[in-house]
């Protein structure tokens, strides 16, 4: 019997001949001793010559780095040249701060359009968008889940037009849209309350109050009396007794947490 | 295995630092590692850390007719004798009883720390203190068992909003009762109560009448503990006593109940006379005396068993209601607390296991699982 071709093949051979396109796994054509498999009964992963495991997985063996060196090579024709003046990320994203992404489908068949390549996204840092305080807030409860805290990207996909550039005006005017409404002030949000706040405020809450009222109690018993609440919220302890609310409450509760506001709590109440 | 199994059940005794043993074994190692003769806790210093003390068991009939936890009342009648150990959290709470000022608002102190370490125990320690010290003790054992498995629910009379719990109202008056007979004599009502018809309690008499009230009346169970506890507050403000309120479970208080209406509709807490109540003891709006509570997660409802921090476990109607408290954490023990337990259940014998004494078995012990 002919013996595979594994057994006649060069160590240094162009290997992008050997698999040109994605094509199943061949075992007489790669020259690897591989092994997959379940090992039945304490015995080794079965061979690679009629692997039905190895045959069924999407291989990428047509995707090696001198492979994709000459798809490059093939596609430089149709390329210009990169702006030698971006050479950096954060200058592109300076210049540029929108990031439009979209993708186009090339499939063998009858038509060349595809229904997926309508899709467009639209990136950007809100940091590069000109918010105050109130407008960053409202527009981030407006668009909710499309906003990522942790890398403070805001990211809107739109297909609901038929076509790429209707799609994509679209998106610009939602962008132009949130960016204006989230500056004007409606006469409603004065009604916003304290289970809508994003982060703890300590003015006006209930932790205020409580230290406010248990202070003067404290003054009271000492016949100090005629202790105005400025006073009280300027003197120190009551200053690191609110940071250390607000880092608890803010933050979460973490160790350091905790003894920062027990040392402050001890503090406040004059504890030794 | 089986040494592991074995072990391990030892083991978990051991760890859920239950640190109560008899005395009546010979002596093997020098007891001072473990043992220390002072069993007035207000003497209890740094020097005695680690060691356990011995509370004589007449006096525990009547500091704690309840509230002990369950696993440390076994091994009571196991060894006939109570021996708890002294720690630093209640050290720490003990330095902070002794130089409080009682003239300003009572401070309020909550114990926390993850399941097994020892609040309920560093509860019941300063419980001890202060009734050594001759204050009044009012002694919450577990405000979870008032918010959940109650048998019968009344509509209270005094407020139709409320709802009554007499079986829990009666049992908890009679423990109270127990451990304060004599303030009970002394302390008199400050203004006439009416039971119903013909039931009332006249202006001065003593606070003790009220509770027979609450305890041959059942019905009125709830509002005689509502009354005792007004009193109690009003009255520490005169200096005539100190009062202590130890609540175990405090965040019970302002979680949500499993209990429900006649008409299945669910019951929040504030609903409820006695936890209506007790929630204005923990208010620092009183001076005299300290709140010293305990968060626990076990007994809880509706809470994930990893929760331990005040802020999971008191929600934020919890925090806002007792802020600003002084956090008490409480580890678990150290490798020094870990000798002196060890060498007590060693001299106690209940340590069984033939390789206990050995090294391994030590760090076996010492490591669950490990």
């Amino acid at each position: 019997h002919i013996p595979p071709r594994t057994e006649r093949m060069a160590v240094d051979q162009d290997w992008s001949s050997v698999y040109p396109t994605a094509a199943t796994f061949k075992p007489g054509s790669v020259p690897l001793p591989v092994r997959m498999g379940y090992p039945v009964k304490r015995g080794v992963p079965p061979a690679k010559e009629g692997n039905l495991e190895l045959m069924k997985i999407p291989n990428f063996l047509h995707l090696t780095p001198p492979a994709i060196k000459k798809h490059c090579a093939a596609l430089k024709d149709f390329c210009t040249e990169w702006p030698s003046a971006l050479d950096s990320d954060e200058k592109c994203e300076q210049h540029f701060p929108i990031e439009i992404e979209t993708i186009d489908y090339i499939s063998s068949g009858t038509s060349i359009r595809n229904p997926k390549a309508r899709v467009v996204t639209l990136r950007v840092k809100l940091s590069n968008l000109n918010l105050d305080d109130h407008a960053k807030k409202k527009l981030i409860k407006l668009v909710g889940e499309r906003y990522c805290k942790d890398t403070d990207m805001l990211t809107i996909t739109t297909d609901r037009c038929p076509l790429r550039r209707q799609n994509y005006d679209y998106g610009i005017h939602l962008l132009t849209v949130l960016y204006h409404e989230s500056w004007k002030t409606e006469t409603w949000e004065s009604e916003k309350a304290e289970e809508d706040m994003e982060e703890y405020i300590w003015e006006n809450s209930r932790s205020q109050k409580n230290a406010l009222d248990t202070l003067i109690r404290i003054k009271a018993s000492e016949n100090v009396s005629n202790v105005t609440k400025e006073e009280l919220l300027a003197s120190e302890v009551v200053k690191d007794y609110r940071n250390s609310v607000v880092a608890l409450k803010n933050e979460g509760e973490t160790e350091n947490n905790m003894s920062r506001y027990k040392e402050s709590v001890k503090k406040l109440l004059n504890i030794q | 295995l089986e040494h592991g199994f074995a072990l391990h059940a030892a083991a978990k005794d051991c760890f859920s630092s239950l640190a109560s043993q008899d005395a009546q074994t010979l002596p093997e190692k020098p007891r001072a590692v473990f043992y220390t003769s002072e069993s007035d806790p207000a003497k209890h210093t740094g020097h005695h850390e680690g060691r356990h003390y011995s509370i004589p068991l007449e006096e525990l009939k009547v500091v704690f007719p309840q509230g002990l936890p369950p696993r440390f009342q076994q091994q009571i009648k196991t060894f006939n004798e109570a021996f708890v150990m002294v720690r630093k959290p209640a050290l720490e709470l003990f330095t902070y009883l002794k130089s409080s000022n009682f003239a300003h608002p009572a401070v309020r102190y909550v114990i926390y720390g993850e399941k097994g370490t020892g609040k309920t125990m560093t509860l019941c320690h300063v419980v001890h203190f202060c009734a050594r010290q001759g204050w009044l003790v009012l002694h919450v054992p577990d405000a979870h068992l008032w918010v959940k498995n109650c048998k019968e629910l009344l509509q209270s009379s005094y407020n139709k909003d409320r709802l009554d719990q007499p079986l829990e109202a009666s049992s908890w008056l009679k423990n109270f009762k127990t451990s304060n007979e004599r303030f009970l004599k002394e302390i008199k009502t400050q203004k006439k109560y009416v039971w119903g018809k013909q039931e009332s309690t006249e202006e001065g008499r003593p606070l003790g009448e009220v509770v027979e009230q609450g305890l041959t009346r059942v019905k009125n169970a709830s509002d005689a503990v509502g009354v005792v506890l007004r009193e109690l507050k009003q009255q520490s403000q005169l200096g005539s006593f100190r009062l202590l309120v130890a609540v175990d479970g405090v965040n019970a208080l302002w979680g949500r109940t499993t209990l429900k209406k006649e008409d299945k509709s669910p019951v929040s807490p504030e609903e409820l006379t006695l936890v209506y109540n007790l929630r204005k003891m923990m208010r620092n709006d009183w001076n005299g005396g300290a709140i010293v509570t305990t968060l626990s997660q076990t007994g809880s409802l509706f809470k994930p068993s990893s929760a331990y921090l005040p802020q999971e476990l008191l929600g934020k109607e919890g925090f806002d209601a007792l802020d600003p408290f002084v956090p008490i954490p409480v580890p678990n023990y150290s490798p020094r607390e870990f000798e002196s337990c060890y060498s007590y259940y060693l001299d106690r014998k209940w340590l069984q296991h033939e390789k206990a004494h050995t090294e391994d078995g030590k760090e076996e012990l010492r490591v669950p699982g490990g």
